[in-house]
């Protein structure tokens, strides 16, 4: 039941998102369910894991790897899925609590929290460096095959 | 065809593709994209040799080689508005353009049709920054009544970041602006008795100002090769956080010094 509202509101949400990008109209149930696979691999690690930073980690990677075979599939570009699909992983609540802790002058957990939350950024990159060079490497590899 | 007509030609052709260019960098496509776009239209079409293409999300500098000249461009980009559906489509018109033989006149008309085309109008943006704030909110753990509060206060933050853009106001004012408004409007959801936690509101509000385009192209700039590019857009994710924190920041002090 949790996991199905999850992805409700990880859907929705994303769907948000991408229609203030202005995402073509095809495309918009798409990126939404891209999104909500993103964030569904990101509670998944990290109830197992309970490290955000490795579930923000895979979850960027779902996202990115799932962005780029829909974009080679639909011939739309891969940002089209990849930004609003990253949406529901990036740390605005970490950014959030940080500038809480500081406004409250607990500077401990304002350094805790905003390490973590620059990590998770840094790990929406990694997640997407991964999946957007592999697919360059395998584009490559196809573009020599023919 | 005598050799006047063909070098006017090929300037028409130049401009074209510096205009194709235009309309992606300022809609937020990454810069090797536009690079590879712009040299694919110039070398679809004449006899020309060498074409060379160098964008940074400041500006477009092409330049080509026909004959025994060289033509050159340049293009500076100032505002950059989001919108993928812009880019999709001179994608795909790119594409035509390289596969067929469409005159240029034809082809820069569409693009500029292009260029005009809403994709969606300002309520609907509206209506679904209220929904984005909403449904992270509760994502977040927020009650039903901070879906309500965060879905008023995400349509007042796309407002009034979306006005503020029309007008040509900086980045930085914009968002620390938006910022401001969803704090202090959760704060007040709050204190009016819609909503039990101004925190996950907050959340919710700011997810429509934070700074996923600017993250994704950085890295996909970056991993191509154009540190330029990927340096200045990893620096406007950078600011862009910030100004969202101290807009947050500046609310929720005065808050806690008990002026609001």
């Amino acid at each position: 039941m949790e996991f199905i509202k999850q992805f409700v509101f990880s859907f929705f949400g994303t769907i948000g998102a991408s229609i203030l990008f202005s995402i073509p109209r095809d495309s918009i149930i798409v990126s939404g369910t891209v999104g909500a696979l993103g964030w569904m691999t990101y509670t998944a690690i990290l109830g197992r894991y309970s490290s955000p930073v490795a579930g923000t980690f895979f979850g960027a990677l779902a996202v990115g790897i799932i962005g780029e075979l829909l974009a080679r599939h639909l011939k739309k570009p891969a940002t089209v899925f990849i930004i609003p699909g990253i949406i529901p992983l990036v740390p605005g609540a970490g950014m959030y609590y940080t500038m809480l802790a500081l406004i409250e002058k607990r500077f401990l957990d304002a350094a805790n929290i905003g390490t973590e939350t620059l990590f998770i950024a840094v790990a929406i990159s990694i997640g997407i460096v991964i999946s957007s060079s592999l697919s360059r490497s395998i584009k490559r590899v196809q573009n020599k095959a023919q | 065809m005598n050799e006047i007509d063909e070098k006017k030609e090929v300037k028409r052709l130049l401009i074209l593709a510096v205009l194709a260019g235009r309309i992606m960098l300022k809609n937020g496509a990454e810069t090797y994209r536009v690079e590879d776009m712009i040299i694919r239209i110039c070398k679809s079409r004449k006899n020309i040799k060498y074409v060379e293409a160098f964008v940074t999300p400041t500006g477009i500098f092409v330049s080509l080689e026909h004959g025994e000249d060289v033509v050159s461009y340049l293009q500076r980009i100032n505002t950059i508005k989001i919108d993928l559906n812009k880019i999709n489509m001179v994608n795909d018109f790119s594409r035509q353009f390289v596969e067929s033989d469409m005159e240029i006149e034809e082809a820069i008309e569409k693009l500029k049709k292009i260029d005009d085309i809403d994709n969606y109008n300002n309520i609907t943006k509206f209506l679904f920054g209220g929904i984005i704030a909403a449904f992270f909110s509760l994502l977040f753990g927020g009650s039903f009544l901070d879906f309500l509060a965060s879905f008023f206060t995400g349509i007042m933050v796309v407002i009034v970041s979306t006005k503020l853009n029309e007008l040509g106001i900086t980045f930085f004012i914009n968002n620390f602006s938006g910022a401001a408004v969803a704090s202090l409007l959760s704060i007040l959801f709050v204190r009016i008795g819609l909503g039990a936690n101004p925190d996950k509101i907050i959340i919710g509000s700011i997810m429509s100002l934070v700074p996923g385009v600017a993250i994704t192209n950085a890295i996909r700039d970056t991993m191509s090769g154009d540190f330029v590019s990927g340096l200045s857009r990893g620096m406007e994710a950078i600011i862009t956080a910030l100004s969202i924190a101290f807009g947050v920041g500046m609310i929720l002090k005065i808050y806690f010094k008990g002026l609001i």
